[in-house]
């Protein structure tokens, strides 16, 4: 019991297992599977961006900057097809400028010395008036049906799409690197105590690099899956996404200094954003009480993670 | 007590100059393999810069190094390591939010092949890391544990077995047991006792005798970039004797 409470995951799992029993006594609808397919389609988006943010944040970064990403690399698709060029190498195009503002997140960063929070916050801020400027104000719809999109965010079946496999898999794919591999090793370190890790060898300005990249990346991809989903893009997509996801993050366990997170958990945050909107609609309640309902769960996650943490490990 | 061997590392006329001030000054230095040498002196003695020289950190201005015999000159501390000479610092020895095996073997990881990627040999890295410290007499639970809920001994002991265990020949401790209690800078020493007798050479920087008097061998005295003593062995000199050859100095 105490090895399982010293579990990165412990309030998440708690969390989701309060969440679960509150919902399915309120609406006998929310324990069926037509249900958790739109949770699960529902978290993906956030979920991937969750994903990033946490592999990011566990390396002792942030990134405020995905939520603006997100809208970015959604709106570079949307540009790209409706001028003729092919769908999926719109998709591609719109990952490469998501991984090139990773890129220039980082080296701000880490040439700089500049703390991440300003960084992105700047960028954040940037592209969203980038965005702003270039479209008018004004949505970007796409026409016509492309296999790309089918791909990234089609039918499965009822309320299910494929972006909850992609999900399911990137989640998978980046636990197993942070938790398998020498790599992940380095993460951890890196976030851990980056002066430490850098004198036992690591090269903490690489991974923390790289780690940039991957969160704007997913962010794009996050982007894009939605554009493929709604078929329209709005300049204004994404906003707030970047605290859903950090909020996920958080509840997950990952910890805001640092060297200490779990991407499952990120993942089991990004499920509970998901199911309370769906949850709360289901129980009648109004759905303005979303952002509230995720505010206490953040906060009871941090602090079961305070007192199941022994007082030596700081999170 | 070392004669007829040939000394680990020997330093002849080193000098070292930042600007206008010199750090250290025609400095003549010698660790032999099982032996033990205090580096004492006060703050602004030249304790630091003379280990950062042993370890490729800083480039001597003059004078000559050498490494089991021969002539040797670092430009990183990456050369030095090479050749098995590493500096444990107390503050950088160890990652609290990672256990024990992975801190064990951070950037040296062991992988083993699945398919076309490379994953952590968890296992080896257990059972490797836990039969090594044991069998160096270090008692740990377990090696899953996280460094942070260890005591400032065992965490020093660690990181010292770990630099052994990578293959270290010189091993340079910058005050190893300034911030321990009593009891757990006996472990610290005691390990240190355990190492000489496996032929490393170990040197302790200390600006506290007291700290190093019990298992130094000899003792070398920096006092403003100049060695001042060297060559007291135990038997020759108390804690108080190098205690006034210092607080002389000062004052004259």
């Amino acid at each position: 019991m105490a090895s399982l409470m010293r579990m990165n995951e412990f309030g998440v799992f708690v969390s989701l297992l309060f969440t679960i029993t509150l919902f399915s006594l309120l609406s006998k609808e929310f324990l069926t599977l037509k249900t958790w397919g739109g949770i699960l389609t529902i978290s993906s988006e956030v979920g991937i961006i969750a994903v990033g943010i946490a592999f990011l944040m566990i390396s002792g970064e942030f990134d405020l900057s995905v939520s603006s990403v997100f809208a970015v690399s959604g709106m570079t698709m949307a540009m790209l097809v409706t001028s003729g060029v092919d769908a999926t190498l719109a998709f591609i195009a719109a990952l490469l400028v998501s991984a090139c503002i990773g890129a220039l997140n980082g080296f701000i960063t880490l040439r700089f010395a500049i703390p991440s929070f300003i960084t992105t916050l700047g960028t954040m801020m940037f592209l969203r008036g980038v965005l702003l400027a270039v479209t008018g104000g004004f949505p970007v719809k796409i026409a016509g049906e492309y296999p790309i999109f089918n791909a990234l965010a089609g039918r499965i079946v009822s309320d299910l799409r494929v972006h909850a496999l992609w999900f399911i898999a990137i989640a998978s794919l980046f636990h197993i690197i942070l938790t398998l591999t020498p790599y992940g090793n380095w993460t951890f370190a890196t976030g851990g105590q980056a002066d430490t890790a850098r004198a036992l060898g690591v090269n903490v300005t690489m991974v923390k690099f790289i780690n940039f990249v991957l969160s704007a990346t997913l962010a794009g991809l996050a982007g894009c899956i939605a554009l493929a989903r709604f078929r329209i893009v709005e300049p204004t997509a994404g906003v707030g996404l970047e605290l859903e996801a950090i909020a996920a993050s958080v509840i997950g366990g990952c910890s805001l200094k640092g060297g200490i997170g779990s991407i499952i958990g990120a993942a089991a945050g990004a499920l509970m954003v998901g199911m309370i909107r769906v949850g709360l609609v289901l129980a009648g309640a109004p759905p303005y009480w979303y952002s509230g309902f995720i505010g206490v769960i953040l906060i009871g996650a941090a602090i079961i993670y305070k007192l199941t943490r022994g007082r030596h490990i700081r999170w | 007590m070392v004669a007829g061997k040939e000394p680990l590392m020997r330093l002849v006329g080193i000098s070292k100059r930042f600007g206008h001030v010199v750090a250290l000054n025609k400095v003549d230095f010698e660790v032999y393999p099982g032996e033990c040498v205090g580096l004492v002196g006060d703050n602004g003695a030249g304790k630091s810069t003379l280990a950062k020289i042993m370890i490729g950190y800083y480039q001597p201005d003059e004078g000559e190094m050498y490494f089991e015999g021969k002539r040797v000159r670092f430009k990183s501390p990456m050369d030095a390591r090479r050749l098995g000479i590493e500096m444990v610092y107390q503050d950088l020895a160890l990652l609290d939010t990672m256990n024990i095996w992975r801190n064990f073997f951070l950037g040296k990881e062991l992988v083993k092949p699945v398919g076309p990627f490379k994953f952590l040999d968890r296992d080896t890295m257990r059972k490797l890391s836990a039969e090594f410290l044991r069998g160096i007499g270090i008692q740990i639970r377990s090696v899953e544990e996280p460094v942070g809920v260890l005591s400032g001994g065992e965490r020093q002991s660690i990181a010292i077995a770990r630099t052994v265990y990578f293959g270290a020949k010189l091993l340079i401790l910058d005050e190893p047991t300034t911030a321990l209690s009593f009891k757990e800078a006996r472990k610290v020493l005691d390990l240190i006792n355990e190492l000489k007798g496996k032929g490393l050479g170990i040197v302790i920087i200390s600006h506290n005798i007291y700290h190093v008097y019990e298992v130094a061998d000899r003792f070398t005295i920096l006092d403003r970039g100049v060695k001042v003593a060297d060559y007291l062995y135990k038997k020759d000199v108390t804690p108080q004797d190098i205690v006034d050859i210092i607080v002389k100095r000062r004052h004259s």
